[in-house]
């Protein structure tokens, strides 16, 4: 019960704020668009630059394009959806004590907190990152079975789930610090750069720690491998693609653990 | 001037205060130069040169490029325009420093203490991973300095073009994220230029971006032939005339729009 009415809540709180951002439609959906344009520049500078080198690391420029339209696609979307996680907006809460007001009132405090802002222009970079998914798809043309077939949105939920766990863990840890920390970035917007190339093109100090601290391998490049039937440049054991609900698991169960810990021990800083 | 200078120290000083975030910069600026020098270097495979660079140069490229993030606020920012929606401009009109160079104090200020924290701290940090290539001559130093300068007065530029955008929409985000995009990929900061395939560095020339980044790298690097080199100065010099006239004349025409509300 508690749980339905949670979501009920939760639709409540989002809907409001779906209504408010596209009350002006031109402007929102010029706002998408242009978002659109702007997260394609990356992948768009990576294609140019394949006119010269042809392939990276034995990668062509489609299936760099799965690569980068997976990853891009599952932030894009645990970007709009965890928006109020987000280590940006909700350092300001801490700050300003709103979220005090939040645990004065009689609803789940995560639920409100991912009721508290949804940003519909990210919209426009899911769509890109769809974009460029769907042409990594066209133009590698994956030999589909169909355990690939089920595999292929498993792996993307747990890709939103990986990421959603990193931007909880850093907004809580401005329990402690107020303010935001910047170097959060590096698991997020930078995990989210590390997964979009074959990862074996990394040192391997650091190849080691996001394999063994932070599992991003098993998260996109090892899916990817198998999508695409490419070898395995590192000899992993046969059943590394299928680790990656293992990982989302983990780092949402370490990211409500250490959550619920920062809650527990969290001050007001009195404003 | 010396209200100039007073600016310029005042924002130094802002700046040197928030420590930890100058050093969780310096580290994300580093992670994402090593998986950018990554990428490169795994591009480069087996081929020595590259279009007249090889993989140190563009490994240097990297290095730099990456230090200059915050020196040159290669992201861009809305500060300036802000102050015409929330109203606080009215009290940046009314001190005696004219409104462009008042915004060009704090920034240089801003920006000198970048230049040493995430630039010079940058290239030793990022030494210790990669090697990386030094001029040897005095006169390539002296030549690199001078477009370095030159490239930041047109960064600096280019974002208070768009920022005067505010005088006339009251919500620049987005047209300035984009705007601050292009900038990224046409100034060579996404890619070096010279990487990228021809057509599309002839294109980003007939734009002042090169000038904001790619410029002073090769000339660091001794690409440019000398008469390249004049070239890549005087198109620095041409579009910071350009800028800067039109920053003046949107000034001048947004100022009379300008509306503050009391209260």
């Amino acid at each position: 019960m508690i749980v339905i009415y949670s979501i009920k809540i939760l639709w409540l709180l989002l809907k409001t704020q779906i209504r408010s951002q596209t009350q002006y439609r031109l402007s929102f959906l010029a706002d998408v668009f242009t978002t659109a344009i702007f997260s394609s520049i990356y992948f768009l500078a990576f294609a140019l630059i394949l006119q010269r080198f042809e392939t990276v690391a034995g990668w062509t420029l489609g299936e760099i394009a799965f690569l980068v339209g997976m990853t891009e696609t599952s932030f894009a979307f645990m970007d709009l959806l965890f928006s109020g996680f987000d280590p940006d907006s909700f350092s300001p809460m801490v700050r300003m004590g709103s979220l005090d007001q939040f645990m004065v009132r009689p609803v789940s405090l995560t639920i409100q907190v991912l009721g508290s802002r949804l940003i519909l222009r990210r919209l426009g970079r899911v769509l890109e990152g769809l974009a460029v998914l769907a042409f990594g798809i066209v133009t590698t043309q994956p030999d589909w079975t169909w355990l690939k077939t089920f595999y292929l949105p498993v792996v993307l939920v747990c890709q939103v789930i990986c990421m959603g766990s990193i931007f909880m863990m850093g907004s809580t840890i401005t329990f402690w610090t107020v303010e935001r920390i910047e170097a959060v970035n590096i698991l997020t917007y930078g995990g989210n750069e590390l997964m979009s190339y074959p990862m074996n093109i990394y040192p391997r100090w650091l190849l080691f720690i996001f394999t063994y601290f932070v599992p991003f391998i098993f998260v996109n490049f090892y899916p990817t491998l198998y999508f695409l039937d490419k070898p395995d440049p590192l000899n992993f054991p046969v059943f590394a693609p299928f680790l990656t609900p293992l990982v989302a698991i983990g780092m949402a169960l370490a990211a409500y653990w250490f959550w619920g810990y920062g809650l527990r021990h969290y001050q007001s800083t009195g404003t | 001037m010396q209200a100039f200078l007073k600016i310029v120290g005042i924002s130094a000083r802002q700046q040197m205060t928030y420590r930890t975030a100058l050093v969780a910069g310096l580290f994300t600026n580093l992670f994402f130069g090593i998986l950018r020098a990554s990428l490169l270097i795994a591009l480069y495979q087996g081929e020595t040169s590259v279009n007249g660079m090889d993989v140190g140069g563009a490994i240097t490229y990297v290095a730099l490029s990456q230090a200059m993030i915050a020196y040159l606020t290669i992201f861009g920012n809305t500060e300036m325009g802000r102050t015409v929606s929330d109203g606080s401009i009215a009290s940046d009109l009314i001190k005696p420093v004219h409104f462009i160079l008042l915004w060009l104090g704090r920034d240089l200020g801003r920006s000198l203490v970048n230049f040493v924290v995430r630039g010079l701290f940058f290239i030793g940090l990022f030494s210790l991973f990669y090697s990386l290539y030094f001029p040897t001559g005095v006169g390539r130093w002296f030549l690199f300095v001078i477009s370095l300068i030159f490239s930041w007065l047109l960064n600096f530029f280019w974002r208070m073009l768009v920022n005067l955008g505010a005088f006339w929409s009251p919500d620049i985000q987005g047209f300035a994220r984009l705007a601050f995009g292009f900038s990224q990929l046409f100034s060579g900061f996404v890619l070096p230029l010279r990487l990228l395939p021809d057509w599309f560095s002839r294109l980003s020339n007939w734009t002042p971006f090169p000038g904001m980044m790619n410029h002073p790298m090769e000339i660091y690097l001794g690409i440019y032939s000398p008469s390249q080199l004049l070239g890549a100065f005087g198109h620095q010099l041409v579009w910071l005339f350009i800028l800067v006239f039109l920053c003046l004349v949107l000034f001048r025409l947004g100022i009379r729009r300008l509306v503050i509300q009391g209260g």
